[in-house]
């Protein structure tokens, strides 16, 4: 089992292996020209000196970095890791949020998490100072002042309890590397453990099974923060000797055409991508300005959404003349508590489909659970990668057979042991070494097929919300009826995607001018707090939302009843 | 040819409104006050483009250049060429 301090060395030998190759390459706003590059050399040096110019307060810091898109970032996670302290990296927020709101915020959902430091831009670091019960430091970054402009200087005071802070008492394990965050605020969210034993699995496992190579070459837009950016787009390129080109997301968002540019410029061989964007990049195609070369690409992995056929279709179609074979497109089944991958599809196959009255759903009681499917089949997530195991197992716990669905249950040596949060390090519990995925799914000839999931998570765009995050925020508003706000998703066949929705029954007596009112206020708080804005509010007068036989208070039911009576889906 | 002041404005309204599923006033805040989220900006960004028959270079803009409807109008007439 690698130990932190053998991976560690593996990290260094390998960034000198290839000390005069560009690994990595940022592109940082307006600069999309001449995107910053880092060799294996630059990055180790860069990297340490950062991280040992801190002066951090301990060995085995736990240190959260809360900084946007920029070398620094990319390079203060190796750096950390290399100087033997335990990186965190908080999602920046957008440009939209009300910097008050947000930063008040911020120090609620900091405060439960035990950790050392807080490395943040200097201003927000001087804001936040006062109020947290570690210390913040300033990092500089090239074109901080674009950034710092969202918070004005004035110190946040939250006036909290020194007993309402956790205790940072021991690391989280000997072996950790650092803390993935799986979805959903901070605070209300516990941190994964990735140690160096999984990281260097799911490496080495992943590496195999796509015969990643030193002439590969990652583009992608997905933050640090997002486990497909940090393992797939960062980690996996910089260990296995292949460059990688990273966008900000905002950046990709409004100008996806980038994507494409750098792949065409870096003859890029790999791609992961969430399943909207595969839709977005089709539905943009005829507005892109120039023509670009894509058929050096190995694959596009469609990830961290349910793969619909009708978006890689889409892709496949207004990209073949660029050079886009249906062949390359694949998908992946991961997740945060595994590294990454659980499953990935066979390069050079077309990715498989199950027609959807070939699957017996196992259950009746899970009938609801799918997905609104877009097209009448399931698409593959491709078989379990080496020393990984999947099972479905039915209601009744028994395991499924083929093409009867249940709940996914993944067992791997790169599995997470533990949550980081504020009671400090929790075990998890398995059975047996399985992890319950709160997915559902089922298998057909050793391929996984996710059809969705028994957890509420809506995914929007690829990040999870947790809709307890969002009903949490909401209930604070004064104008809401106190426990009644439901959150979930809405399809957004588009994009193949998910939207968020939150409904919430007014407190006194409804009127149409109070309730505009309120879903404003709702608007600007869920966008500052959680970082996406709800499309559809709806605010109803009391007893509007549907409780179960058992009197709780039933989001699915609610959903049912928003659907039918509330909106017209764009 | 580059469409004129009052069509800008005119299609601004029509497509921000449809966007927000409701009627927009010019200075009603989209973006920064969560009426409409990342994915409604890029659609809002395609309506105005096909209905006024213009390509807008993402290139520098946020989603924040078309947060009201002034904003819009400003952003299209600085950055936005007739469609090829």
């Amino acid at each position: 089992m690698t130990t932190h301090a053998q991976f560690c060395q593996q990290l260094r030998e390998r960034l000198l292996a290839d000390k005069d190759k560009v690994l990595l390459r940022v592109a940082v706003a307006p600069h999309f020209e001449e995107p910053l590059e880092f060799t294996g050399r630059t990055i180790l040096e860069r990297a340490e000196k950062l991280a040992s110019s801190l002066a951090l307060p301990r060995d085995r810091a736990v240190v959260l970095v809360l900084l946007p898109h920029s070398p620094e970032l990319f390079l203060l996670q190796l750096g950390l890791v290399l100087q033997d302290h335990i990186p965190a990296i908080l999602a920046w927020p957008t440009n939209r949020v009300d910097p008050e709101k947000y930063q008040r915020n911020l120090v609620h959902q900091l405060s439960q998490l035990p950790a050392d430091q807080l490395l943040t831009l200097p201003r927000l670091a001087e804001n936040l100072a006062a109020s947290l019960p570690y210390p913040t430091i300033g990092v500089s970054i090239g074109n901080v002042s674009t950034f710092e402009k969202l918070f004005p200087a004035g110190s946040v005071s939250e006036g909290l309890e020194q007993g309402q802070f956790p205790h940072r008492d021991s690391p989280p394990s000997p072996d950790a590397l650092f803390l993935q965050f799986s979805g959903g605020t901070t605070g209300a969210q516990k941190a994964i453990v990735v140690t160096a034993a999984m990281l260097s699995e799911q490496l080495q496992q992943l590496g195999e099974v796509l015969q990643f190579t030193e002439d590969d070459s990652v583009v992608s837009w997905l933050p640090l923060y997002h486990d497909m950016g940090l393992i797939a787009c960062y980690w996996m390129p910089l260990w296995h000797g292949a460059s990688s080109t990273q966008i900000a997301a905002n950046d990709w968002i409004i100008n996806p055409e980038l994507l494409l540019k750098y792949i065409s410029r870096y003859r890029a061989t790999f791609c992961w991508l969430p399943n909207f964007s595969f839709s977005y990049l089709a539905q943009r195609r005829e507005l892109m300005k120039q023509t670009y070369r894509l058929e050096n690409m190995r694959a596009w992995i469609d990830c961290s959404e349910p793969v619909r056929l009708k978006s890689i279709t889409e892709f496949a179609d207004a990209f073949a003349d660029w050079g886009v074979r249906k062949e390359s497109l694949q998908a992946s089944y991961a997740m945060a508590e595994t590294v990454f991958a659980v499953t990935q599809s066979k390069l050079g196959d077309e990715l498989r489909t199950v027609p959807r009255n070939r699957v017996n759903r196992g259950n009746h009681a899970y009938a609801d659970l799918a997905f609104d499917l877009i097209d009448d089949v399931y698409v593959s997530s491709g078989k379990p990668v080496a020393n990984t195991e999947v099972k479905i197992i039915a209601s009744d716990g028994s395991t499924s057979l083929e093409t009867v669905a249940g709940e996914i249950y993944v067992r791997t040596p790169s599995l997470f042991s533990g949550y980081w949060g504020a009671e400090g390090f929790q075990t998890h519990s398995l059975q047996n070494g399985w992890h319950a995925t709160g997915d559902y799914g089922f298998l057909a000839n050793g391929e996984l097929f996710v059809i969705g999931r028994f957890k509420d998570i809506v995914i929007v765009g690829g990040n999870n919300i947790f809709p307890e995050d969002v009903e949490a925020v909401v209930n604070t508003i004064p104008g809401v009826y106190p426990g009644r706000v439901v959150a979930f998703g809405v399809e957004d066949k588009d994009y193949g995607t998910q939207s968020l929705a939150v409904v919430a029954e007014m407190k006194d007596d409804f009127s149409e001018e109070a309730a505009a009112v309120l879903e404003a206020a709702i608007r600007t708080l869920v966008l500052t707090a959680i970082g996406t804005a709800p499309r559809h509010v709806a605010v109803v007068p009391p007893r509007w939302i549907v409780k179960s036989t058992a009197g709780k208070i039933s989001r699915r039911e609610t959903r049912a009843r928003f659907l039918r009576e509330k909106i017209t889906v764009l | 040819m580059m469409p004129d002041h009052n069509a800008i404005r005119s299609a601004a309204r029509k497509a921000a409104s449809a966007v927000a599923r409701r009627p927009v006033k010019d200075s009603q805040r989209l973006v920064t006050s969560g009426l409409i989220d990342s994915l409604s900006v890029l659609k809002l960004i395609s309506l105005l483009e096909t209905t006024l028959n213009i390509s807008i270079p993402p290139e520098t803009l946020q989603p924040e250049d078309f947060d009201d409807i002034d904003l819009i109008v400003e952003t299209i007439e600085r950055v936005a060429k007739p469609a090829p």
